[in-house]
């Protein structure tokens, strides 16, 4: 039997992880265009950092509690009050005119970093939940895990519906926004509300470097092959879907790491768009 | 006349910190204010004070019901990065107007097709932003602002890093916009002379000099009112129709 076959034939298995994975790879592509052309890439991973730390307060507190640490609703909702408040204190405040936007970017990056590391060194007899939690598990998604991230994948497609003309031109042009009139603040948090709200779910499910691969990868790409918003949008979106299932698909295949797999698949999908803009002019 | 927005012995400033203090200014319906200073000496805080994005730290602001603005940024502020076109851009100034969560309607197209027309691009809507000249771009940012049908027009350094035929063209542009009717522009420009041939009244900032002066054109034109702005002294000469003006070299001290 050739592993294609095999993989057919799995398809129970892989089923769910897949469309989870598939579902993430498109959220995060699509957001993922603000979050590039909004000059703010690191802020994704310094939110995927805070999200992980979210991760490891709440199995801290479960454990100070003498409580099951397998609670990962709990775990997931500490993750996601971490990331949406890291989201909207780093992507809508200002750090005045003594320090550039980047600096408290990094700091928050940094600290996060060394925390998880801290938190995950008293976490040892639990590293198996953390390592499902922080580097994703894509080989078994439980079904639950697909609805909530139909359900945010719902939430995000909604706001950037009803919202998209505010939320774009809060983002391209702030200070004119602001000057006649539209509420920079409140949108520019309503983005990153829903970038916040998406990194928990989607690094559950595929880990948090992918998570960060999605968030500029299929963006840039797409940015690279089209010229008008829309089609970048739907572009990013359809990239970092082909780049998670292809990536999951692959890595079966292969017998690779899933996550470090959907994330070369992700840059193999720059070449093409990278050419396309060359042979266009 | 009822002011469209007016200060009351308002102090500016940011972050609780007051740059200049004692203004009072008033920018009634159809008015050319400009407000002439240096790099850094509060103009623009000036500006969006009385457009409402800063509060004044002491005094009062009042503005007619929701006054309809629209802004024009140093056309450098604006990110080339994004890929939009010339109408995807001039389309943001109906935003204000359509109100949260509301869809553009053809209306809103054809508003801001005719601003973008008015200002004399209506052939570039199809035109990525990104590959337009600096001064269509600036003139793309004016058609965004006029498609908002303001009634106050607020425009920051709006020729800044102009070569002069292109600087006179935009100003030539306003000076047109304004003459049309129905609408008040204040315009900020570090440099008096962009301004001197088409404003009706000029205000001087310059917090380091704590120096807040408006008035009438004619009168702010004055030598003695010049050479307080610029530390030196002041030649303005009219030559074919235009106003010019001359720092004196070694006049004194900048």
């Amino acid at each position: 039997m050739t592993a294609l076959s095999e993989f057919w034939s799995a398809a129970i298995i892989w089923r769910d992880p897949l469309v989870a994975s598939v579902l993430a790879g498109a959220l995060l592509g699509f957001l993922g265009v603000y979050v590039v052309l909004r000059r703010v890439v690191f802020v994704s991973a310094a939110l995927t950092q805070l999200s992980t730390l979210g991760v490891i307060v709440a199995l801290l507190v479960l454990e100070r509690l003498d409580l099951e640490t397998d609670h990962q609703e709990i775990q997931l909702f500490v993750a996601w009050i971490f990331s949406v408040g890291g989201g909207l204190v780093l992507g809508t405040l200002g750090w005045g005119k003594r320090l550039p936007t980047e600096a408290g970017v990094g700091m928050a990056y940094v600290l996060a970093g060394a925390l998880v590391i801290l938190g995950a060194n008293r976490l040892v007899h639990v590293a198996h939940d953390l390592n499902t939690m922080v580097f994703g598990n894509a080989v078994a998604v439980p079904f639950q895990d697909v609805v909530i991230l139909v359900v945010v994948t719902g939430l995000v497609a909604l706001l950037h519906t009803l919202f998209r003309k505010e939320i774009v031109f809060s983002s391209f042009d702030r200070e004119t926004a602001e000057a006649m009139g539209v509420k920079v603040r409140l949108w520019g948090g309503v983005l990153f509300f829903t970038i916040g709200l998406a990194i928990p779910v989607a690094a559950h499910v595929v880990g948090a470097l992918p998570v960060f691969a999605f968030l500029t990868v299929p963006a840039s790409a797409a940015l690279l092959a089209t010229r008008r918003l829309s089609p970048a949008f739907a572009v990013a979106t359809v990239l970092g879907a082909t780049a998670a299932g292809g990536g999951y698909v692959a890595s079966w295949v292969l017998q690779l790491p899933t996550g470090a797999t959907m994330v070369v698949a992700a840059g193999l999908l720059v070449l093409p768009a990278w050419l396309w803009k060359r042979l266009r002019g | 006349m009822t002011p469209l927005v007016r200060l009351d012995d308002a102090s500016i400033g940011y972050g609780g910190r007051a740059l200049l203090g004692g203004i009072s200014v008033a920018v009634e319906p159809e008015d050319f204010l400009a407000i002439v200073g240096p790099n850094g000496g509060g103009k623009t805080t000036l500006l969006r004070t009385l457009l409402g994005v800063l509060p004044p730290l002491e005094g009062r602001r009042t503005a007619e019901g929701p006054l309809r603005v629209g802004y024009v940024p140093q056309r450098d502020h604006v990110d080339g990065l994004w890929p939009l076109s010339c109408g995807d851009v001039v389309v943001m100034g109906r935003v204000p107007l359509v109100g949260a969560g509301g869809r553009m309607g053809s209306g809103d197209l054809d508003a801001a097709r005719r601003a973008l027309g008015r200002v004399g691009l209506g052939d570039l809507w199809g035109r990525p932003f990104g590959t337009l000249s600096g001064g269509q771009r600036q003139r793309t940012l004016i058609a965004r602002a006029l498609a908002a049908e303001p009634r106050l027009l607020a425009l920051d350094e709006p020729t800044n890093g102009m070569d002069p035929a292109a600087e006179l063209s935009a100003m030539d542009l306003l000076r047109a916009l304004h003459g049309a009717g129905g609408i008040a522009v204040v315009m900020i420009s570090h440099r008096l002379e962009a301004v001197a041939n088409v404003a009706r009244r000029l205000a001087f900032v310059d917090k380091d000099q704590d120096l807040w002066k408006v008035g009438p054109l004619e009168e702010m034109l004055r030598p003695e009112a010049l050479s307080r702005l610029y530390g030196r002294e002041v030649i303005v000469r009219e030559e074919g129709g235009r106003r010019f003006v001359y720092p004196v070299a070694g006049g004194g001290d900048p």
